[in-house]
């Protein structure tokens, strides 16, 4: 009797001395998640630049480039880093490929990157570091076509600024 | 007083190798794509003098790499036989018309698998450490992870939502433990971590350890030992994204984590406090990171039964707070000011005036 009594009265102040002390939060929380504030449109873009070309006012930008052999496509930050990069030189894409260069391979590499960048958690990118007589070629049409279909919306959303 | 006292330039000056009495011999852009991909080439160089990108960025200490070593396979076969499947791909009627015809379509699964065997650690490695998972979780070194881990976490409707490197995942898909596969040997030890780097309601440099099965052999979790049960992600309303990262660490011998083991089940956030650095440092000789994968997750409503069922406490809510904006220091006579100047260093909130 009396031997139950405290068994089931130190089971139950266990299981509340476990979890009492879940009450006590701190009143500030750091979040130190580096993509964090840019997931929740609250970071900060680089608004200077507004006198050169391309601009850095973006949070991710892709950057398509068409050398004589290959075709290359990044995604980078401002400060230049490469976040997530696909390209025609890797074992992976060129065996299925006939030629590492042209609209065939641009399209598929769209494909490829939009896979990628869905993965890596990238929806929204800037698409705007291309030269405006370029956009109209079909290689390049092709490659933005694909993106888009993959999933990947090449408008990056305003920040909140209120 | 630094300008006026004249003294040689520190390298060498831009355009110094530019011979300007012969500028008919020098080749011509002829393109403006041409100068763009210089220039941005140029612009990416590390210069001798200060520069924005230097002001903006910390200088990168060398890395320590922690992880397992590369295996070198005998590359020269490698070689040999890729460029004979290029060879019959080149002759290949077929796909010269399609490529032509630009009707191509590349299987994207076994682009994927063999990228997972190539370039895959690499570009994993690159988007954790942008992500901040080496610099928050082991202070700055950096391990490849060579072990492709798959993770997936089975809803009611037989839909499967993977885990990736960055994914969006929501809490109430990751409600129940997610099925995890690795290729592993047979006789191979291995321990999987899920930790929560951002969620720390209390203090900010530690973390939340929400799954810790060790010696598990192969690739079969369930006969592993489950040092600490599956606890549900957990973002408090608010706080924005929180990351949890999966670890796999591959065991040389059997382990003993006894005094990390928590009781079952444990819901006590203090006992679920954990730092991974620690951990590693205690077992770092007998056990190496060799997988990673961690998804992002924002709050949802079976957060908030999360927190009222199986914590027991009520759940905190927190709001955006903006850093003050920043004002140069106030000056007597301030120029070409309009009279809210005044208003930016004053204690106390004025009305405002309108434009004045």
């Amino acid at each position: 009797g009396l031997r139950l009594a405290s068994t089931t009265a130190r089971l139950k102040t266990e299981a509340e001395v476990d979890t009492s002390e879940n009450e006590v939060v701190a009143p500030n929380f750091t979040n130190r998640n580096p993509r964090n504030l840019e997931q929740m449109a609250l970071a900060r873009k680089e608004r200077g630049w507004k006198t050169t070309w391309p601009k850095r006012e973006f949070w991710h930008r892709l950057r398509l480039e068409r050398t004589q052999h290959y075709v290359e496509a990044f995604v980078e930050r401002s400060n230049g880093d490469v976040v997530v990069s696909a390209s025609t030189r890797e074992w992976a894409i060129k065996r299925h490929l006939y030629s590492p260069k042209g609209v065939a391979a641009c399209k598929n590499l769209g494909r490829v990157m939009a896979q990628r960048c869905l993965e890596a958690g990238i929806n929204f990118v800037n698409f705007k570091a291309i030269i405006p007589w370029e956009r109209h070629c079909d290689s390049i049409q092709e490659f933005e076509k694909a993106m888009q279909e993959g999933g990947v919306v090449l408008r990056e959303p305003r920040r909140i600024y209120r | 007083a630094v300008l006026w006292k004249r003294a040689a330039p520190l390298g060498p000056m831009p355009n110094e190798d530019v011979d300007v009495k012969n500028l008919e011999v020098l080749e011509r852009y002829r393109s403006f794509t041409r100068y763009l991909r210089q220039a941005e080439r140029e612009s990416r160089k590390p210069r001798w003098w200060n520069t924005y990108h230097r002001h903006t960025n910390p200088p990168a200490e060398p890395q320590t790499d922690i992880g397992l070593p590369r295996e070198q396979l005998s590359r020269a076969k490698e070689i040999k036989e890729r460029k004979r499947i290029l060879r019959e791909n080149h002759q290949n009627a077929e796909m010269e018309r399609a490529a032509r015809l630009r009707t191509v379509l590349i299987p994207l699964d076994e682009v994927r698998a063999e990228w997972e065997k190539t370039s895959g650690p690499f570009h994993k490695q690159r988007v954790a450490k942008h992500c901040g998972v080496f610099r928050d979780l082991f202070k700055g070194a950096t391990f490849t992870p060579w072990v492709a881990l798959r993770v997936h976490y089975s809803q009611e409707d037989e839909h499967l939502v993977p885990v990736y490197y960055g994914n969006m995942v929501t809490p109430s898909e990751a409600s129940s433990p997610p099925e995890v596969s690795y290729e592993a040997d047979k006789g191979s030890l291995w321990t999987l971590l899920l930790t929560n780097p951002d969620g720390h309601l209390r203090d900010a440099d530690s973390e939340y350890l929400h799954w810790l099965v060790t010696n598990i052999p192969g690739s079969d979790i369930k006969a592993g030992k489950e040092m600490c049960h599956y606890l549900p992600p957990f973002p408090a309303m608010g706080t924005g994204y929180h990351r949890f990262i999966f670890l796999l660490f591959k065991q040389h011998g059997p382990i003993d984590f006894s005094q990390d083991a928590r009781p079952m089940p444990c819901y006590s956030l203090k006992m679920r406090t954990f730092n991974t650095f620690d951990f590693y440092r205690k077992h770092k000789d007998a056990m190496t990171p060799a997988g990673l994968a961690f998804f992002q997750c924002q709050w949802d409503s079976s957060v908030t039964s999360t927190f009222h069922q199986l914590l027991n406490m009520r759940e905190p809510v927190f709001e955006f707070v903006r850093p003050p904006p920043y004002h140069p220091p106030q000056v007597k006579f301030p120029r070409h000011q309009p009279l809210r100047y005044l208003d930016r260093y004053r204690d106390t909130e004025e009305p405002t005036y309108g434009i004045y």
